[in-house]
């Protein structure tokens, strides 16, 4: 454990030795089969481990079967098999590969089970509002040896040991704090006793070179009876002697949400936390730092500050499984950047969606779509292209030279938001020769535009990597240049194929207006001066993040006076999905936003917003001075039906076969692109968008 | 047979094309939730359908099946276009023709009633207008793509026949992408299938035709559609009706159903909850029947054989569906044939485990019958060696105890500290607005009276009265008791901040400024708020939480609490935190803190009303430990931890079925 060890060197968990101080931490997929692990599974932890993650936190297993905290939450006594599975998968890559053990006690659900949830006490969780049955002694020792049996499960499926989870949805975080905690026994008067007895029963089981680690949560949040840094010190010092890894995280009862954050919370929150509980530890077991740590130079400094021992970089690398081979490379800038969005790797919902990433809509399904970008990203073919392809000429040159070694047709793609870059990206990696041509003045769409304002900055990065990338491999990008149907007709007729990623147009006649200006969030956040002076209404019909940050932006960051109208109880309610929806609406109230809500707008004009109430049909008419309408956009699909009805054949992607959001942008231009490279399709691609696509192409 | 005399009409056969039904009884499409992860029928919808079927139904129709891979807006939807599917049809339809009761499959594709989580394509609709659900920009589809949705219900059609059915239904009626093209509010279209219903019709008559030609001349084919969608520029009442008529005029269709209401918008009136008077949408079906000569299903909430011989006298329609009667008592229809409606469990309409649980991807299951959603498990056996079995406690959790172990062959005596049973049922009910709620107990009040239960009322249970008892297995069921919250001060102090059921039971009459106090978003805070303010007091509903009566939603009465609360004048305030309670010459004031921006807030009041946890009523499972009573002692319900009602009666049936 030197300190100056960078994540890409090896460290030692009790009896074994990591291949580098990457972690990937516990977290659910919604990967499995009823509640055991599946082949998905493997695969997905596979490729991290194949990527370099030193060590792998499996998916947390509930370890009695009456703790179901989610529909596809594994099950200890189920998960021997997967287990075992995932070690043999890992194992060429040296991973250590631990089995997540835990129980939610009264944050769990009794929805699956249709059974009481077990607590220390009668206290109701914040979110079920379901009170807990109090559990006795005999209940206790039988969750210990619960423990004990599914470490049991976990070592003899070839894994070296387990973590157990004291964090975000934990009974023994819950034994831990006062909030849950109101026993007069002995594990009301020792709220660790519970903890060291379950350590103590898994460690029996794993043995003495067998690796027991701990996720702790070292602050609640809740400082007027929970855990606080403070409280936590000793409980570090009590327990590290005890576990072979520490993760130290944040979360109690009132905030599950402030464990794994979106963008509204800084990157690597958790550091000096972190680095407090290392010292408090004193040496006597590694400590992993957590928190939204997605840059590897973020993880390098606080490696070299002393802030931890290991780094957990799940949603890094859930962006980019082979981030560590990248570092190790030397070329970090290739690593395609998490932006902390959390839109669709944060799957505790009870549609059960598959974990994935917007700018990875491969991870979750490796064993559907077959990866068409991070292999060979990798792979030495690949940087031999991209030689050529940067000998061939900067970005934005016209220049065509590269296509003459280049197999197969010269492709056109038009459009720079993300599914035409990523598209772009893609063919190039597979040897074709692309031109992309871009209307504005700079590349990303409406994904740049919407990189404005606290939490959405990190979506620039999307974009940057995305045109670095496309410039590394030697795209031909050219801005400022529209393509009309004439000229694409000319490309197809030459043999080319035409990618379309034309974008979407906003919506002009939603409701009837009349006097006020009605503005497109685009141009408000390319330029606020452009609104005028007094109330504006910022009229959120879709419920995502757009509205609600851009209604916080102009209160904040330009002191507007601003109305947000909406049709639902509270604002942001797709936000649910990333773990925003109640921190968006209190940084809405505290910015001073007044929530119109559950409001229909029924015209605008010279008085003001004609509105009603959703239900009562009460009427209303809200002064302002402009109006911002960030309902949902159209299709801007007119090249397309010019060129298709000319008979000419395209294809298209993203926001021009519909308006969505950046996954499906990403995911279109993938399977596009793949599409035409001739490789697989990936799975549930009927071709997206395409005219007449027979059920051929249908999902199997 | 008494029950033949008593229902004129539900009891005569019908002839629906080629099929003879036995009776009026429809067990009509719903979601069930039932289907494996990989979207096949399970073991589990054939014992389901098979119960219903078992217990007299005159049809059954199934949910529906998907027509087509971009069509996956619930996780458990069936996915028809797999072949796969048939060897899971033919269980399903094996089991139900055991009880010689046809049954049909609803095949469906549900446009852009959906959002791509799970199909990683493009929403398919007649054009770019998201639903007001999933909020996702569908792609209008093109003149391939809608030759494709034709062909992909000519393929599912064709798999319901290898699969055994005895007809197919086209649901067209609140989410489809047939829907979807009949709307005008979703079909902006200006070719040959937008503009005029003629026009917006086209899809619907394409796919009969193509379904008609899959199935062969034979099996039954119906089509259900919505008679108003209840949104705003959506089909009417004229426009099902005319479209009713093309239907009839194609010459291929043997029955018309209907609905009523969009289920991404208006759901609340499709699966109407007890705040909705039964019968509520008859006008559809009469309307419809009027205009044309097939045979006609109504819908909407139909509790009782009576009301629905009652609609059948009146002409409304040819068939009455009756969904969730048959999911709280599969025997519904026998039993009223038999005569012995008395003994029919009747639904609640309360939404709480069906249609709840089907808006968070859970199984369908019911309030009052623990064996919805289990039917594919062994039901609990008969007993071999009859024991006495103590069950102390009538609320839910109690009586459902008593009634299960009764039916298993136990003696059970059944103790209960109050003159009545019920538990809080009768308390909760007391809201006129909840009435249907006692509904669970009426029934297993009546269960008990037919299973020669000793009830002793008035009587509190003691460990020497139990020992007194000789039982061979005790059953604690003693619920939960109110609990003064840390901010309220003592009763003494301020005596007008109580408790929810000190309200209903009449113990306290608040009048003047009241706030009632939402901890739990369910139907206590805002019941209680409904009564008060009918008795003229001024109410204002607070919550820590960010919505008052949170799962009002998932039961669908948030939108006519919503507009009850409004008419009354209720007022309502979230994010709150009460801190504290004070006096003042004239009332109390309620102190509040804003948690999202740490504000305080006073409120001058009269009466708190907290709608609150409850604390476990435990004190007799804890004196009959170690008090020498030999016999297993089990604890369930609100004893056990306070809970909702389900929680009670699953818990009641789980303990009798193991003693």
């Amino acid at each position: 454990m030197t300190a100056a060890a960078g994540l890409g060197d090896p460290v030692s968990i009790g009896a074994h030795s990591a291949p580098s101080r990457l972690l990937f931490g516990p977290h659910e997929t919604n990967l499995g089969t009823g509640r055991a692990l599946s082949d998905r599974h493997v695969a997905y932890y596979a490729r991290r481990a194949a990527g370099g993650a030193g060590v792998i936190v499996v998916e947390t297993a509930s370890v009695t079967s009456n703790d179901w905290p989610y529909e596809r939450a594994p099950l200890a006594s189920d998960c021997g098999p997967g287990w075992r599975a995932v070690a043999d998968a890992c194992a060429p890559y040296g991973t250590v590969v631990l089995a997540g053990l835990g129980h939610a006690g009264g944050q769990g659900s009794s929805a699956y089970s249709q059974e009481v949830m077990w607590a220390p006490s009668a206290v109701a969780d914040v979110v079920s509002r379901e009170m807990p049955a109090i559990l006795d002694e005999k209940g206790i020792s039988a969750i210990v040896a619960a423990f004990g049996a599914a470490a049991v499960v976990a070592t003899r499926a070839g894994l070296p040991g387990v973590e157990i989870d004291a964090g975000a949805w934990s009974l023994l975080r819950q034994f831990q704090s006062g909030l849950t905690n109101q026993r007069g026994d002995r594990y009301g008067e020792d709220r660790l006793l519970l903890t060291r007895q379950v350590i103590d029963a898994v460690r029996r089981a794993v043995g003495s070179t067998g690796v027991v680690a701990l996720r702790l949560s070292c602050d609640e949040l809740a400082p007027w009876a929970g855990v606080t840094p403070e409280l936590a010190e000793p409980m570090v010092a009590e327990l590290a002697p005890l576990v072979d890894l520490l993760t130290v995280v944040r979360a109690g009862p009132f905030s599950t949400g402030a464990y794994r954050p979106d963008g509204h919370t800084p990157a690597g929150f958790n550091r000096d936390l972190c680095r407090q509980m290392r010292a408090a530890g004193g040496g006597r077991a590694p400590v992993a730092l957590q928190g939204s740590v997605v840059a590897p130079d973020m993880a390098d400094a606080a490696l070299a500050a002393g802030d931890c021992d290991l780094v957990e970089m799940t949603r890094a690398l859930i962006a980019d499984a082979d981030l560590l081979t990248h570092v190790r490379a030397g070329r970090p800038e290739r690593v395609r950047p998490c932006i902390l969005c959390n839109q669709t790797c944060r799957v505790r919902d009870p549609r059960n969606p598959i974990v994935s990433c917007v700018v990875d809509p491969d991870s979750g399904y490796e064993t559907r779509s077959p990866s068409v970008s991070s292999a060979a990203s990798v792979a030495p073919a690949s940087d031999a292209i991209g030689s050529v392809a940067t000998a061939s000429g900067a970005a934005g040159s016209v220049s065509t030279a590269s296509g003459a070694v280049r197999p197969g047709r010269p492709v056109l793609v038009v459009g720079g938001g993300p599914a035409g870059l990523e598209c772009a990206r893609v063919l190039a990696e597979g040897g074709r020769t692309v031109h992309l041509v871009e209307r504005s003045a700079r590349l990303g769409g409406t994904l740049a535009a919407a990189a404005v304002g606290s939490g959405r900055d990190n979506l620039r990065s999307a974009v940057d990597w995305l045109a670095a990338e496309t410039q590394r491999l030697g795209v031909d990008v050219q801005l400022t240049a529209a393509a009309d149907a004439g000229a694409v007709t000319t490309r197809l007729a030459e043999g080319w194929d035409v990618v379309l990623a034309t974008g979407s147009a906003a919506m002009t006649d939603r409701w009837p207006h009349a006097g006020l200006p009605i503005f497109d969030p685009l141009t408000v956040l390319a330029d606020p001066s452009v609104l005028p002076t007094g109330v504006i209404a910022v009229a959120d019909p879709v419920g995502d993040g757009v509205a609600v940050n851009l209604a916080e932006w102009l209160a904040t960051a330009h002191q507007r006076e601003v109305v947000l109208i909406c049709p639902d109880q509270v604002a942001g309610t797709q936000l649910a999905r990333t773990g925003d929806l109640a921190d968006a609406n209190g940084r809405l109230q505290r910015a001073g936003v007044t929530r119109r809500l559950r409001t229909l707008i029924r015209a605008i004009d010279t008085d003001g917003i004609r509105v009603e109430d959703c239900w009562t049909g009460a009427p209303d008419l809200l002064p302002a001075a402009a109006v911002v309408d960030c309902g949902h956009r159209l299709p801007d699909e007119g090249l397309y039906l010019d060129i298709t009805a000319g008979g000419g054949r395209v294809r298209r992607i993203g926001d021009c076969v519909a308006p969505r959001t950046l996954l499906e942008a990403i995911l279109e231009g993938r399977r596009a692109a793949a599409d035409l490279l001739g490789s697989p399709a990936p799975a549930g691609a009927v071709v997206a968008g395409m005219a007449g696509a027979g059920p051929s192409g249908a999902r199997r | 047979m008494s029950g033949g005399s008593r229902y004129r009409h539900l009891f005569t056969p019908l002839q629906l094309g080629s099929l003879t039904l036995r009776n009026r009884i429809v067990f009509s499409a719903h979601l069930t939730n039932y289907a494996t992860q990989d979207g096949r029928p399970s073991e589990q919808h054939a014992a389901y359908y098979a119960a219903r079927a078992a217990g007299g139904a005159g049809l059954i129709i199934t949910e529906e099946h998907s027509t087509h891979p971009t069509d996956w807006p619930y996780e458990k939807l069936i996915h028809g276009f797999h072949p796969e599917v048939v060897p899971g049809y033919r269980r399903i339809t094996e089991a139900v023709h055991a009880h010689d009761v046809p049954i049909l499959a609803q095949i469906n594709h549900n446009g852009g009633q959906a959002s791509s989580m799970y199909t990683r394509l493009p929403v398919w609709a007649p054009s770019p207008v998201p639903d007001p659900l999933f909020r996702e920009v569908p792609k209008a589809v093109e003149p391939g793509e809608i030759a494709e949705i034709v062909a992909g219900y000519a393929l599912v059609a064709d798999h319901c026949m290898q699969g055994g059915f005895d007809g197919i239904e086209l649901q067209c009626s609140h989410s489809s992408i047939v829907r979807g093209f009949l709307s005008p509010a979703t079909n902006l279209r200006n070719d040959a299938y937008g503009g005029s219903l003629a026009n917006r019709a086209r899809l619907l008559l394409e796919i009969v035709a193509a379904v008609r030609q899959a199935i062969g001349p034979q099996p039954v084919l119906g089509v259900r559609l919505c008679g108003d969608e209840l949104i705003e520029n959506g089909s009417t009442i004229d426009d099902a009706v005319e479209v009713a008529r093309m239907v009839e005029a194609a010459g291929q269709v043997d029955y018309i159903n209907t609905s009523i209401g969009v289920a991404t918008a208006t759901l609340y009136m499709i699966e109407a909850s007890m705040q909705i008077p039964p019968g509520y949408a008859m006008f559809i079906p009469s309307a419809i029947r009027e205009a044309v000569s097939l045979p006609v299903v109504g819908v909407g909430r139909f509790k009782d054989p009576l009301q629905a011989d009652r609609a059948l006298a009146a002409g409304q329609c040819d068939l009455v569906g009756v969904v969730r009667g048959q999911i709280a008592d599969p025997d519904f229809a026998a039993k009223a044939r038999a005569g012995q409606a008395t003994e029919i469990r009747t639904c609640l309409s309360c939404n709480q485990e069906c249609v709840g649980r089907m808006g968070l991807n859970r199984w369908l299951g019911c309030i009052e019958n623990p064996r919805t959603g289990r039917e594919s498990t062994p039901a609990p056996i008969q007993v071999g060696r009859r024991r006495h079995v103590v069950v102390v406690g009538g609320g839910p959790a109690g009586l459902q105890a008593s009634v299960t172990a009764a039916e298993r062959g136990h003696r059970v005596t059944l103790v209960e500290r109050q003159a009545r049973l019920g538990g809080q049922i009768p308390l909760a009910a007391g809201v006129p607005s909840r009435a249907e709620l006692l509904d669970i107990t009426r029934n297993l009040v009546a269960a008990v009276g037919r299973h020669d239960i000793d009830v002793r009322l008035s009587t509190e249970a003691t460990s020497e009265l139990i020992s007194g008892l000789a039982p061979d297995a005790v059953v604690v069921a003693t619920g939960a008791r109110p609990i003064r919250p840390w901010w309220a001060g003592s009763a003494e102090d301020f005596p007008t901040v109580v408790d929810v059921r000190d309200v209903l039971d009449g113990r306290v009459h608040p009048e003047g400024r009241v706030v009632v106090f939402d901890e739990l978003g369910f139907h206590q805070a805002t019941s209680v708020a409904d009564l008060l303010a009918d008795r003229g007091c001024a109410v204002e509903v607070i919550t820590s939480g960010m919505v008052v009566g949170q799962d009002l939603g998932i039961t669908l009465d948030m939108e006519t609490w919503n507009v009850r609360a409004h008419a009354k004048g209720v007022t309502q305030s979230t994010d709150v935190v009460p801190m504290s309670v004070s006096g003042t010459e004239s009332g109390i004031v309620l102190g509040l803190q804003h948690h999202p921006t740490g504000t305080d807030r006073a409120i001058p009041c009269d009466w708190v009303v907290v709608a609150g946890h409850q604390a476990a009523d435990d004190a007799l499972y804890r004196e009959l430990q170690g008090c020498g009573v030999a016999a297993p002692i089990h604890r369930i319900g609100d004893c056990l931890a306070p809970r909702r009602a389900h929680s009670a009666i699953i818990e009641g049936h789980r303990v009798a079925a193991a003693l």
